[in-house]
């Protein structure tokens, strides 16, 4: 029998599970961590403080993206809904089109300054798209952790996140094989958002393809934030759930 | 000189050409679930070591016999005519990757991607970017073994000159120029100018020149040693100790944590790492014993594809880049779902068949000038091409 292929391709748009519209949820292997994050959990149970920094090499929303709310944002009221009696701060860093080497040169100022119990680092994409060396990514994403690590915060890495329309423009993986690399040996958790994000998009949770502003902004900021306070959860052995 | 091995078409080398091409697709496909079939999910090496030791094997057994026949200055015009074309196929598809980023860029204004947007930086500056391109000093994604490949012919035919009448003096040439590079951080810059060439040819060129080296009779020389059983049992543990941990790489929650020993992953494929060389010699040393000169299903039907593929193996790379750039055009313009992805993997390389069949039919046309088709005793012996 034969299939027009227009119906096969209009088939193939329409099949996969019609997930509810702002699910995060994601498999427990996509975020699985064996990484402890020691720090985090002394802070919150001796000194009911939490110091956050997320880092990262995006640049600044503009125009009207401008007040859109992105991740650290849910990061934050996530973690103080799971964390009663708990003082949390997460201060968003935004070094722009930086490289991990540029990046290096602000952390110790970064660091006197905010003093962070935790440093959620995403990293990997402009180095992918200037194609710097990932063995010497690698290498120096290691001896960044260990500086942060010296200088009392514990550290969780978030790699490129996934985004259809540019993937075939650059290569991401062999900088989430050195996260990898550098998770393993600091023992840290990486965060996989590219892999997580990738499931959305392929169960259908999220339409990550959309050209423009389509509100989808703020429902996967929401949930990545979401999965984040998760991960410091469960790797900083604390205890605090959310009624949704 | 040494001695050439007897003319014939070695179909195991279309073969595997053939095999790898598919791969190198399948692979560059972005999010493709059909590519976990590839070999790269299995052990260290992957489709790009298969291509270039096979590139390196019947560049030597092609132009080493114009070289031993009809002299050095014919042998290498012919090598640089190659090395050309090879150039030609790389700004074609050049064309294709920045038209899909101009079409890209013109529309594109999702918030959720402004840092993927930095991407387009590079072509606010056309003028600058062209040119650097067309310099090899501007290499996208996907195509940066064209390049290599392009370096490596254009300086074959002196290490060709030195293969004929010294073989293993220019293969321990090419294992020192090797580790001298590697100690010394040797490779070519790119624009702009804080990153260098993803394959780094002075690492690679080893893998090329040990495929020569094999053509020209060393393969034929160390194979009492290479179909020892010490030596294929070695190479079976080696294979079998590294899928698992390869695997466990790619699912760490299946693993748990790795053992400190265990973490010489990631493999530095930029260098061409060394247990990844070990790796793919394995393999090929397994390949070698395993599949003989005249296996049987080399001549079956179902391995004719590969077959083809193989022969044919420039146009059919280029046209599988350009397929990859469509499949991911298809993956997000109609739907990224699993079923599609299959759809457009099986697809593309029904193109990519199809294609290379058409192409050996138009040159067997061609070179028999009308005559009669030959019979089917000769069909693929007495012709080698270089593609």
């Amino acid at each position: 029998m034969k299939v027009p292929f227009a119906a096969l391709m209009l088939a193939l748009s329409a099949a996969g599970p019609a997930a509810a519209a702002d699910s995060c949820d994601v498999p427990d292997n996509l975020v699985e961590t064996f990484a402890r994050l020691p720090r985090v959990g002394l802070s919150v149970k001796r000194d009911h403080r939490l110091e956050v920094l997320v880092l990262s090499a995006a640049p600044k929303l503009s125009g009207e993206a401008s007040s859109l709310k992105s991740y650290p944002y849910y990061l934050e009221s996530e973690l103080q809904q799971r964390l009663k009696g708990t003082e949390v701060h997460v201060f968003a860093q935004s070094e722009p089109r930086k490289t991990i080497n540029e990046v290096a040169r602000d952390l110790s100022r970064l660091i006197s300054e905010r003093h962070p119990v935790l440093v959620v680092w995403q990293t990997g994409t402009v180095e992918a798209m200037r194609g710097i060396d990932p063995d010497g990514y690698g290498r120096a994403l290691n001896a960044s952790v260990a500086a942060l690590q010296s200088g009392g915060a514990d550290v969780v890495l978030i790699n490129q996140q996934f985004s259809p329309r540019t993937d075939f423009m650059f290569d991401g993986a062999p900088y989430t094989e050195n996260m990898r690399w550098v998770s393993q040996t600091r023992d840290i958790p990486l965060f996989n958002r590219y892999e997580v994000m990738k499931y959305w998009g392929e169960t259908g949770a999220f339409d990550l393809t959309a050209l423009k502003n389509d509100g989808t902004y703020e429902k996967v900021h929401g949930c990545i934030g979401r999965l984040i306070a998760d991960l410091v959860m469960r790797a900083a052995s604390l205890s605090g759930t959310v009624e949704r | 000189m040494h001695s050439l091995p007897p003319a014939g078409r070695d179909l195991r080398l279309d073969f595997f050409r053939g095999l790898s091409l598919w791969f190198i697709f399948l692979d560059h496909v972005p999010s493709n679930v059909v590519a976990w079939f590839t070999v790269r999910n299995y052990g260290f090496c992957d489709a790009s070591e298969v291509f270039v030791f096979i590139s390196g094997y019947t560049a030597a057994f092609v132009y080493g016999r114009v070289m031993n026949e009809r002299g050095f200055v014919i042998g290498a015009a012919r090598i640089l005519k190659r090395a050309w074309q090879i150039y030609v196929a790389f700004v074609f598809l050049l064309v294709f990757y920045f038209a899909e980023i101009a079409y890209v860029s013109g529309h594109f204004s999702n918030p959720l991607y402004t840092e993927e947007f930095g991407i387009f930086d590079f072509f606010q500056k056309p003028d600058v970017v062209l040119v650097e391109a067309l310099m090899l000093r501007f290499l996208p994604a996907n195509v940066d073994v064209l390049p290599l490949y392009i370096a490596l012919m254009t300086f074959f035919p002196p290490v060709l000159w030195l293969m004929l009448r010294k073989p293993d003096l220019t293969l321990l040439l090419s294992i020192v120029f090797y580790f001298v590079a590697k100690t010394f951080d040797w490779n070519l810059v790119l624009y702009p100018y804080d990153h260098s060439w993803f394959f780094n040819p002075f690492a690679w060129q080893l893998l090329f020149v040990i495929g020569a080296w094999c053509a020209l009779g060393g393969a034929q020389r160390t194979s009492p040693v290479l179909n020892s059983p010490p030596v294929i049992a070695l190479c079976v543990v080696f294979l079998l100790l590294a899928a698992p941990l390869q695997l466990s790489w790619l699912f760490p929650s299946l693993s748990g944590r790795m053992p400190s020993w265990l973490m010489i992953l990631p493999l530095d494929k930029t260098g061409l790492s060394g247990w990844r060389l070990a790796h793919f010699l394995a393999l090929a040393t397994l390949v070698i014993h395993y599949v003989p000169f005249d296996a049987k299903f080399l001549r079956s039907n179902w391995a004719r594809p590969l077959i083809l593929c193989g022969q044919n193996s420039l146009e059919i790379f280029c046209l599988g880049v350009f397929l990859s750039f469509s499949a991911h055009f298809v993956l997000t313009e109609i739907s990224g779902l699993i079923p599609m992805q299959i759809l457009v993997s099986a697809a593309g390389i029904a193109v990519m068949v199809t294609v290379a069949a058409l192409m050996t039919w138009y040159k067997d046309v061609e070179r028999r000038g009308g005559k009669p088709p030959p019979s089917a005793t000769q069909e693929g012996l007495g012709r080698v091409t270089a593609s």
